[in-house]
């Protein structure tokens, strides 16, 4: 579709506005002008906090392996990595699975060895 | 938190009864059960375990206390299963057992008990032609028999278990497990749980498939030493974490709506 | 199409809820977010309520209309295959953004009230109309921040975008409460700005109030508060719909019913 010259400008423009936004409520990027901080700040917290969610969500064997230490590792993580535009949070959450054994936090082989004594 | 006993011949709660019946998968099962049957847990079509949201949680175990944490979000049928049975609590609901007598430390058969049982016989065919090898058969016998293990009931908990009916639907899971039937009935049908969510369970004919990392034993993680001499160790690799919601590629993600990110905390 | 007859009152069907959905009493409509499904395998309990009759209208959550860039016309394809999977007279997303810069902010973002957001808003929007089989419906958001520079009002924004592109409007007023609580916007202020004659439906959810913020969290109950915006709504038109979203910490059916049951009579009080 070809837009006008006026519009690819507008778009332009939004997207540094935007970029700048998100780069600093998701990746320690600086406060954009004219925002508030403790906006932000609280703007940040709640992201932070859905993305912990789900990631508990889809990896609940991972959060219990960590029990308390989920929290505390999982934000730092997030900051670390930032959730690329187009990828899934199935992927995020592996991804922190992975970030977890690399830094020594979770056992290298979650594969569970699940020995039923008997069930039927 | 474990549910007390009066007397020595008092009821059994379901999840002790499915202890003691199958090991700490069956009382996950009746844990499960109950959860399900107070109206503490909901179970979706496809499987999905969510605690129901209330100010009152009404565990009555830590069993049950550490399902209804667990299922906060909603996490697979098979997979809180699994991760109840291998949990701490359930490892001290076995020390209770145990604390009870109910239960004995095992003795875990061998893995070359069938070899003593090989030798037994060959030195049978020996004595035939030369008597004195007789002599090492009752050793040999012996041996067999104390590599073959011991079981992890009790004569005392066989004996609080042979009363014990399934007077209702949870004990009918702590006996016979959702995938069992009980009275012609499949037992998943009484908590309306399809058999696609039920066979999520891994099932003991599995056990045929012998992995690798079964070893001789069967142990699992955590209580499963209790597996003694029967056990039947479904080696099935568990499904990892994956619950079949949501997720999606979606922006707004995991539970799938578009509410907040929550306590902001 | 001439608006949407009368959905009545409705829940967002999710899957841990399914059985709970499918036995509540009053369920006129259901909404699925778009995303979950698949085309080709809908979940058994979705297939059922359209058996029954039940509307099951998409809500997306991932077209990022309000982003700088062209709108991904593989999503718009996804929700136009769903609503045509589930035979819906409409579907939705939000007026907001998910993606910028590389990064996804994983939640429906506010987007500045500038002519820039509005062009380029516009733009998406027509672009996703163009390749949608049924009309599209765009939802205001909650805020916890507010863009510097606004030329509009919220109210202002959606007129204009309803203006320029045709669309209906879906009104959360629930975020509209959020915002009020947040950043001091005045909700009766925004249903005078809005053309209500395309009211498509309206979203009720709750929330919790954490310290001087209000989280519309739907996982919490739905507060009086936000019922006394749908209230204040109801007194000026009679919405064709209203739907309760409960995303997390879902309660006991006898719960979800008497919330269900709390928004039917706040809609009966001026239809008598």
């Amino acid at each position: 579709m070809i837009e006008g010259n006026d519009l690819s400008a507008a778009r332009k423009r939004l997207a540094a506005q935007q970029a700048e936004l998100l780069n600093a409520l998701l990746a320690k990027g600086p406060v954009p002008t004219g925002f508030d901080e403790q906006r932000i700040a609280v703007e940040r917290r709640a992201l932070l906090s859905k993305r912990r969610g789900i990631a508990r969500m889809l990896g609940p064997a991972v959060a219990d392996e960590l029990g308390d230490r989920f929290r505390p590792l999982f934000d730092a993580y997030a900051v670390e990595n930032p959730r690329r535009a187009g990828s899934r949070a199935r992927e995020d959450a592996a991804a922190f699975a992975e970030w977890c054994r690399a830094s020594g936090e979770l056992s290298v082989n979650r594969k569970a060895r699940w020995k039923f004594w008997q069930s039927n | 938190m474990v549910t007390p006993m009066t007397s020595q011949t008092t009821q059994l709660s379901a999840e002790q009864v499915g202890y003691l019946t199958a090991g700490p998968g069956r009382a996950a099962e009746a844990a499960l059960a109950r959860l399900i049957d107070a109206g503490l847990v909901r179970v979706s079509r496809d499987g999905l375990v969510t605690a129901v949201h209330s100010n009152n949680h009404g565990a009555t175990t830590s069993v049950e206390a550490r399902i209804l944490s667990y299922s906060r979000t909603a996490v697979r049928f098979d997979t809180i299963v699994q991760s109840t049975a291998n949990s701490t609590e359930m490892a001290q609901l076995h020390r209770h057992l145990l604390d009870r007598r109910l239960m004995q430390r095992p003795r875990r058969r061998h893995e070359a008990w069938w070899f003593s049982l090989a030798i037994a016989g060959g030195l049978v065919v020996l004595g035939f032609s030369t008597p004195a090898f007789f002599v090492g058969v009752p050793i040999a016998l012996l041996f067999f028999a104390w590599q073959r293990g011991r079981g992890p009931v009790t004569k005392a908990g066989k004996e609080v278990l042979r009363p014990v009916s399934a007077s209702d639907r949870v004990y009918a899971v702590a006996l016979y497990g959702f995938c069992g039937k009980v009275g012609g009935h499949r037992v998943g049908d009484l908590f309306e749980l399809s058999q696609s969510v039920v066979k999520m369970i891994p099932l003991k004919r599995q056990r045929a498939r012998k992995s690798s990392s079964d070893g001789g034993g069967c142990g699992s993680a955590s209580s499963c030493s209790s597996c003694g001499s029967g056990c039947g160790s479904s080696s099935s690799s568990c499904s990892s974490s994956s619950s079949s919601c949501s997720s999606s590629g979606s922006s707004c993600g995991g539970g799938g709506g578009c509410g907040g990110g929550g306590g902001g905390d | 199409m001439a608006g949407i007859t009368d959905l009545g009152v409705g829940i967002g069907w999710r899957s841990e809820i399914d059985l709970t959905v499918e036995r509540l009493p009053g369920v006129d409509f259901v909404e699925v977010v778009a995303e979950n499904l698949h085309i080709g395998h809908l979940p058994e309990s979705v297939t059922l309520l359209l058996e029954r009759g039940i509307p099951v209208l998409p809500h997306a959550v991932s077209l990022s209309l309000g982003g700088a860039d062209e709108v991904d016309l593989k999503r718009v394809q996804h929700l136009g295959e769903i609503a045509e999977a589930v035979g819906a007279p409409m579907v939705s997303d939000h007026v907001c953004f998910v993606r910028a810069g590389g990064l996804d902010s994983g939640h429906l973002m506010p987007v500045p009230r500038t002519k820039d957001a509005l062009d380029v808003l516009v733009a998406n929007v027509r672009l996703a109309q163009r390749n949608l089989p049924v009309p599209l419906a765009l939802e205001n958001v909650a805020a916890l921040l507010e863009w510097p520079d606004g030329e509009l009002s919220e109210g202002q924004f959606l007129a204009e975008l309803v203006e320029r592109t045709d669309c209906w409007l879906l009104v959360d007023v629930a975020n509209l409460y959020a915002n009020a609580r947040n950043i001091g916007t005045d909700p009766e202020r925004f249903l005078d700005e809005i053309p209500l004659e395309r009211l498509a439906y309206v979203h009720v959810a709750g929330g919790e109030q954490h310290g001087d913020v209000y989280h519309d969290t739907h996982a919490h109950a739905v507060l009086p508060e936000v019922l006394g915006v749908l209230d204040e709504l109801c007194s000026r038109v009679r919405p064709p719909g209203v739907l309760l979203e409960r995303d997390d910490n879902y309660p006991s059916d006898t719960e979800i019913a008497s919330e269900l049951a709390a928004i039917r009579a706040v809609v009966d009080k001026h239809r008598g």
